[in-house]
């Protein structure tokens, strides 16, 4: 008798401390992200590994650096890429690159020689078919460098760059200085 | 379908020499008893954990027999290494167990190393070590949430995510996505850790230790948790050793042995911490082990976080993808979340490897839930196989 009415208590201790301790976190404020809404900190996106795409090129931003040697295409564990040479230089003529087979592993990102490849950080990408997924990353490219024609501040600050790119006011007298 | 009944579902008890059901539920019911119902739990089944299939013999609400059924989840990863370059197959062991991504990257990349006689940076070690320490609590607290979602508390997972998200936000920082992790390298770590790398894991370790109190007093001290796992599921140390079984549940048998303090690799030996021990046998030993573990591990980022030294992450000329393995072979055994992953990699210098055997730790550890099951009320042995903290891609590979 004694024992049982004990463990009620200590039920019903138990039952208050969890009370307590979600009532607590009811109040707290939220972590979810509300996609619609909100994004997610871009500065969190730094690393984030996207679909591929070219980098901008050195001397003229609006070419690929790539060389066509065809190291990312033999270094890739799904195949999904192909880069064909074309006729001017060694500049490719098609780099077509299918997402819907990549691992995001950047075996070809850390084996390019020319650093012509990197990793977009686009997160919120939605096809509707799977043949958008395959990707001509020259045309990608070119649609970029069309959008912002003016090439992002080189190497470490290049995220921070780009968000100012992307800022109107202030980002444009700093892209105009550069 | 004439004399189908509820009681007796494929109708094999019945009729002799009928065969109904498929190939496992047909042989599984030839030796059931009078009056017992054979059940399908899973492969659908939400407290499975994936798509484990366990064919069980009911006698009322007792479990009298009861026969996992693997392979739903085959993708013959063993296979597709034999196809792959070895540096192809990296990214591979991220998806074997998608929890512990990390602890697989280690297994594998440190066997091809110690194949090529290839030495690990200082800095990278340190790396290694946190990212696997921080894999290992991400882990622990999906399980942690998945079991007692099992035992019908519905919260819990919720703060388990939370806690997780910070994890997942912190190792997105350095291996760039936040699940199938390809961090590892032959010879290093893919990224090096940055400013806001080690800042968030700073302000994470503190936090974390708050939480485990909320945990301790929300979940592990609830008196209907106690009466569910106490002295439930019993699993014992000569169990444990006749089947194979490693990690958290071969611990809470009162054995103490981790491979991080049995054959100390990385830099394992550098740092100060306890591997917890039960002699409970039980759920609750299992379920005791886990949450302790998670302060061990923050206990082990801390000290690697103040300590670890400037330097290169990944040694200079590392092997490229086209890289092959000497010939050879090689064994390397690490402490993942679930016990011990070990694989063995044998390669005859050509391109891909030979032969790469991968030990999934699950796969040993699902053998016990047969016979600790045994004579179990049906909700207990869900409890016995949450406490197993399965992870089905790891078992069927």
């Amino acid at each position: 008798m004694i024992t049982a009415i004990w463990d009620q208590l200590k039920g019903l201790y138990s039952l208050i401390v969890g009370m307590i301790v979600t009532g607590r976190y009811f109040f707290a404020p939220q972590k979810t992200v509300h996609y619609p809404r909100k994004v997610v900190d871009p500065e969190d996106l730094a690393a984030y590994r996207g679909p591929l795409e070219l980098t901008r090129g050195k001397d003229d931003e609006s070419r690929t650096r790539c060389i066509s040697c065809q190291m990312c295409a033999k270094g890739c564990p799904g195949n999904c890429i192909k880069v064909v040479k074309g006729t001017e230089g060694k500049l490719p003529s098609t780099w077509v690159y299918d997402f819907s087979l990549c691992c995001l592993c950047g075996a070809c990102v850390e084996v390019c020689p020319a650093s012509a490849i990197d990793f977009s950080h686009r997160l919120y990408l939605v096809v509707t078919s799977r043949e958008e997924l395959v990707m001509d990353l020259l045309a990608d490219l070119k649609e970029r460098v069309a959008a912002n024609p003016l090439k992002p501040a080189p190497d470490v600050p290049a995220a921070a760059g780009q968000k100012a790119a992307d800022a109107p006011s202030a980002g444009a007298a700093k892209n105009g200085e550069v | 379908m004439s004399n189908f009944s509820f009681l007796n579902p494929f109708g094999v008890l019945d009729e002799p020499g009928t065969y109904m059901g498929d190939f496992y539920s047909h042989n599984f019911s030839k030796k059931a008893k009078e009056g017992t119902v054979i059940l399908n739990l899973g492969p659908q089944h939400p407290s499975t954990h994936g798509v484990l299939r366990v064919l069980v013999e009911l006698y009322g609400e007792y479990v009298m027999r009861s026969e996992p059924v693997l392979g739903y989840l085959h993708r013959s990863h063993e296979k597709m290494a034999e196809h792959k370059t070895a540096y192809g197959f990296l990214p591979n062991m991220g998806r074997v167990d998608y929890l512990n991504a990390i602890g697989w990257n280690w297994a594998y990349a440190a066997s091809c190393e110690q194949l090529a006689g290839i030495q690990v940076p200082e800095r990278a070690e340190y790396l290694r070590v946190i990212s696997a320490e921080l894999n290992r609590i991400s882990s622990h607290l999906v399980w942690w949430g998945a079991f007692v979602l099992d035992l019908g508390a519905f919260t819990p997972i919720l703060y388990a995510f939370d806690d997780r998200e910070d994890l997942c936000d912190i190792l997105q920082r350095v291996t760039g996505s936040r699940l199938t992790m390809n961090y590892f390298r032959f010879g290093g770590v893919g990224a090096d850790g940055d400013e806001r790398f080690f800042r968030l894991i700073r302000e994470f370790i503190p936090r974390m230790r708050e939480r485990l109190k909320m945990y301790r007093a929300l979940v592990t001290d609830n008196v209907i948790l106690r009466r569910r796992l106490e002295g439930i599921g019993s699993m014992d140390a000569d169990m444990c050793l006749r089947y194979g079984a490693t990690g958290p549940i071969l611990r809470a048998a009162g054995v103490r042995r981790d491979v991080r303090k049995a054959i100390p690799y990385g830099i394992y030996d550098r740092f100060d911490y306890e591997i917890p021990v039960a002699d409970r046998c039980d759920n609750f030993g299992r379920y005791w082990v886990r949450v302790e573990e998670i302060e061990q591990s923050l206990r082990i980022v801390e000290q690697a976080v103040a300590q670890i030294p400037e330097g290169k992450h990944i040694v200079d000329k590392a092997p490229k993808p086209a890289w092959k393995i000497p010939a050879g072979e090689s064994v390397f055994s690490v402490e993942g979340a679930r016990g011990e992953i070990s694989v063995h990699v044998i390669s005859d210098g050509g391109k891909s490897p030979y032969r790469v055997k991968l030990r999934a730790p699950g796969f040993s550890n699902l053998a016990l839930f047969a016979e600790a099951a045994e004579g179990t009320l049906l909700a207990d042995a869900i409890a016995t196989l949450g406490s197993l903290d399965l992870v089905i891609p790891e078992i069927d590979r």
